[in-house]
């Protein structure tokens, strides 16, 4: 525990500044062991600033730093996009809105909407040719992880960067994604070495045609991608997402079968709940757990169905869950740090997308 | 001590009215959905045998006969309760359960698992809904946790048999007590096996509401 001396919140070890009122905390000596030196989850700057002017970023760092104060209700600020993100058929299985038409995927026989690139079910490649073979991958240049190490010699221009942002919002070292496959993690070294929450190898990150797509390498923590603002989002049983410090996962409404001699459940009243989410505290551990009422609910600092009051990095009001169609949905409502969904197994990283790894907050650059 | 006590239906099975009361003169008594001498036949939350009332010398006992759902005494102010026993108040159904144990230590390659910010909690209390979902958890922040339509750690503005501060459980030294803190309609905790009656004791089987009286 550290407390804080400004406000006598106390925060867990890791945290570099204070949940309560985000005022930096002194760097405990306490550390699980010397390889790791976490930084807390970084507040992701707030979007629509682009400028790198010395001012700019002196105002940002400031804006950040103090980001769980002045958060008293989403502003709403201009989105930046560098440019405007394709809808159709371009974003990732998990991002992608609803489609209204469904077609029956060829391995397992879910329906998915016509405009998942994957299958949400068995992840099969929707657009793989039907000769039954896997897709062929262009010549697998490994980048192996001492390779990356150290700058690449050739040099080639790298078709992608990640870019680390750092807890006060401003940009850090860029990692270059130049090889067809690069594979990151602990074992990589460099930014990533010290980070005590990514897997020796956590995700491999190719391109296809030209859009990045990142692969969970069964990594401990998984990799988050942010989620756009207002774009509905669907949630499956099992799905994980995370909205400041708290990660949720959502359950699809279960029950028991009655008695064999007919005899019912008694409970409270079910008022028809679209299951539930959970804070996940522990590999196979929840915490509280909230029903979703069939009118959906509403997730923030403040306001809303699930509040989280000591999470500073939670918005007044940051994000939403409801149902259309019998689907279940996760929305952004304009959260200053943003609403992240785990990776289930891979994704497209649309352009300019923060990803969450371990500890570290990046943006794809590309 | 046959013949002296009597079961009254306060609140209960549409199909056999409420005012019905019951002279418990054998020696033992048996109430379920498909029982003969107590019978709820609509009530689809009773086992068909689901408990019986019998005397033991001079004292009347409630045993439950295995049932599924239970049954379930008022408690009088305050109650000893156990991981694991199931209580009621107003529409709500909640079952007190442990705090897991901490899932969260570093795999062997010395990875970190990354969790939500966890706080130290004594126990935790899960909504049971009916037909056997699991709703709300309330882990404890510390000790106690307490329920009321308003301004409680669960709060059910919508339930009209729930008092404003309803009940509380609490962990006092290593043991835990349901406390009723006053409410109108009261705190009903499951009862394990078999437990005695007194005049005045209200219990619920199912949806049926129970008084129980003791002539003298």
């Amino acid at each position: 525990m550290i407390v804080c001396s400004r406000c006598s919140k106390e925060n867990q070890e890791h945290y570099k500044f204070c949940l309560g009122c985000g005022a930096e905390l002194p760097r405990q000596s306490a550390k699980p062991r010397s390889l790791s030196v976490p930084t807390p989850p970084g507040g992701t700057p707030a979007p629509g600033r682009s400028t790198n002017s010395p001012r700019a970023q002196a105002r940002r760092a400031e804006a950040l730093a103090s980001a769980p104060l002045l958060d008293v209700d989403p502003v709403p600020v201009e989105r930046q996009r560098s440019e405007p993100i394709a809808m159709a058929d371009r974003l990732p299985p998990e991002l992608a809105p609803l489609g209204e038409k469904t077609a029956p995927c060829p391995d397992c026989g879910a329906d998915v909407p016509e405009n998942f690139r994957f299958c949400h079910v068995c992840g099969r490649d929707l657009h793989a040719e039907p000769s039954g073979r896997p897709p062929v991958d262009p010549p697998a240049e490994r980048v192996s992880a001492a390779a990356v190490a150290s700058p690449p010699k050739t040099a080639a221009t790298p078709r992608a960067r990640l870019v680390l942002i750092r807890p006060d919002g401003s940009e850090g070292e860029a990692f270059p994604l130049s090889g067809s496959r690069t594979l990151i993690g602990r074992a990589t070294g460099g930014l990533f070495a010290n980070d005590a929450y990514l897997s020796p190898e956590h995700a491999e990150f190719r391109f296809e045609g030209d859009q990045l797509v990142v692969q969970d390498m069964e990594s401990l923590n998984g990799i988050y991608i942010r989620i756009e603002p207002d774009v509905p989002i669907e949630l499956f049983d099992g799905s994980v997402f995370r909205i400041g410090q708290e990660i949720l996962q959502y359950e699809a409404p279960t029950a028991p079968d009655p008695a064999p001699d007919g005899t019912q459940h008694m409970g409270s009243p079910h008022h028809g709940y679209l299951g539930r989410i959970s804070l996940v505290i522990g590999r196979e551990t929840k915490g509280n757990s909230y029903p979703i009422p069939p009118e959906g609910i509403y997730l923030g600092r403040e306001r809303g169905g699930v509040v989280f009051p000591e999470d500073g990095y939670v918005s007044g009001l940051h994000c939403r869950i409801h149902s259309e169609v019998g689907h279940v949905f996760l929305t952004d409502v304009g959260s200053s740090n943003g609403t992240f969904v785990r990776v289930l197994r891979e994704s497209y990283v649309p352009k300019n997308t923060f990803v969450l790894m371990g500890q570290q907050l990046f943006r794809a650059d590309y | 001590m046959p013949g002296k006590a009597r079961l009254i239906v306060v609140r209960g099975d549409e199909a056999m009215g409420e005012g019905l009361s019951y002279l418990l003169q054998a020696s033992e008594h048996v109430a379920g959905r498909e029982a003969d001498q107590i019978p709820f036949p609509s009530d689809n939350w009773l086992s068909p045998v689901h408990a019986n009332f019998l005397y033991r010398g001079e004292k009347l006992v409630v045993r439950d006969q295995g049932s599924l759902n239970g049954v379930y005494i008022r408690i009088r102010g305050a109650a000893p309760i156990q991981i694991g026993d199931r209580f009621m108040c107003g529409q709500q159904l909640f079952r007190v359960d442990a705090t897991p144990k901490d899932t969260s230590g570093p795999e062997a390659d010395q990875t970190y698992f990354y969790s939500s910010p966890r706080r130290p909690s004594a126990f935790r209390l899960t909504q049971v809904l009916e037909g056997g979902m699991e709703g709300i958890v309330c882990c404890a922040e510390e000790r106690t946790v307490k329920i009321g339509r308003e301004d409680c750690d669960i709060n059910f503005p919508d339930d009209v048999y729930l008092s404003p501060e309803h009940a509380r459980v609490e962990m006092s030294g290593e043991s835990l007590e349901l406390v009723d803190l006053g409410s109108q309609n009261g705190t009903y905790v499951r009862i394990r096996g078999e437990r005695e009656l007194s005049h005045g004791d209200y219990l619920f089987l199912g949806r049926n509401l129970l008084r129980v009286e003791v002539t003298a």
